[in-house]
């Protein structure tokens, strides 16, 4: 087994995750906190942790539905996150807009300008929901490195 | 050191509090949590009222002459509940499946859709909704006379011109036949 592949497969076993708030009312934003930093929803189980610079991430969390302040911003930060990564819309603002939909300050859904793997609408969505989206990204990030079909 | 001991014998009977979701089923669903929204096709009568409140737009109704489509589109869905609380019959519901995770490629596939075909009203042949019973019964709760069975498949017109047939003494179209060969006979 060649070092590229022995590198690929310990590092599917700790998807970093990186948040990015993309003027978010922050209802989000405590539920992705929760997941993370409660016991009960422990997203550290999955081997997951949250990283404080974009360089580091695999897995990019976006909250918001992508205000026109915050648009340049949000599209500068996930530009500097690696290849492969994941992108996941957490909450119905991101994917559609949610209630702020067709709004003078909104630029978004979010994949106009990104490429999203993963959608987990809700408003907010479950702390559960959030670990069955990591968990499905985690999925996608494996075909994405090329280990699983 | 004894208020320790009663948390360690705790926490060795009860397990660890961490919900073992997503490695084994959830142990945590509230009572009343607000899930996915589901349409009782049985019940829409395509009033519009739920996608007139509806904060997010996810609401579509479509009206044709045959019936009528209604369309929830969870993504844009923000489980508010404002459309269960004002639908007048009780059509709309939130149950309490909450997975919601789903890839890109089904982000336009994940909607509430219930197509209700319209029946021939039964006197005039207009293409109407029938109005559910339990609907009925609330209507004509002091009514009792009345048939439900006869007034579901009316037209609203068809229903005003028999009300007034009622309210002025004269049979209905259904058993204005009836009466006929009955006077036919005392005659």
């Amino acid at each position: 087994m060649d070092f590229d592949k022995l590198l690929k497969k310990n590092s599917v076993r700790s998807p970093w995750l990186f948040r990015i708030n993309a003027g978010s009312c922050n209802g989000c934003d405590v539920e992705l906190a929760t997941t993370a930093l409660i016991p009960r929803y422990d997203v550290e189980r999955l081997g997951c942790r949250y990283c404080g610079s974009p360089r580091h991430a695999d897995i990019v969390l976006i909250t918001g539905p992508l205000t026109a302040r915050i648009h340049d911003q949000v599209l500068r930060v996930w530009n500097e996150i690696p290849e492969p990564k994941v992108t996941v819309a957490v909450g119905i603002c991101p994917i559609s807009g949610g209630v702020f939909r067709e709004g003078y300050s909104i630029t978004g859904p979010l994949d106009k300008y990104i490429p999203v793997d993963v959608n987990v609408p809700g408003c907010p969505p479950r702390p559960q929901a959030i670990l069955e989206a990591v968990a499905l990204g985690l999925k996608i990030w494996k075909q994405k490195l090329g280990l699983e079909a | 050191m004894a208020a320790f001991l009663k948390v360690l014998f705790r926490n060795l009977l009860e397990g660890p509090s961490t919900d073992p979701f997503p490695l084994a089923p959830t142990k945590m669903e509230p009572e009343r949590l607000r899930g996915r929204v589901v349409v009782d096709e049985k019940l829409c009568m395509g009033c519009g009222i739920c996608s007139h409140y509806c904060v997010a737009g996810a609401i579509n109704i479509q009206h044709t002459d045959d019936g009528h489509t209604i369309t929830i589109w969870h993504n844009a869905c923000c489980r508010c509940a404002a459309c269960r609380q004002y639908c007048p019959v009780g059509a709309i519901s939130l149950i309490k499946d909450w997975h919601s995770a789903h890839e890109e490629a089904d982000k336009y596939k994940v909607v509430e859709q219930k197509a209700i075909a319209y029946e021939p009203c039964s006197v005039c042949g207009k293409k109407i909704r029938p109005v559910p019973t339990q609907i009925l019964k609330k209507l004509y709760v002091n009514n009792t006379d009345i048939d439900l069975e006869h007034v579901q498949h009316l037209c609203p017109a068809c229903r005003q011109l028999e009300d007034a047939r009622r309210s002025a003494g004269l049979p209905a179209a259904a058993e204005k036949a009836a009466v006929e060969q009955t006077t036919d006979a005392n005659a």
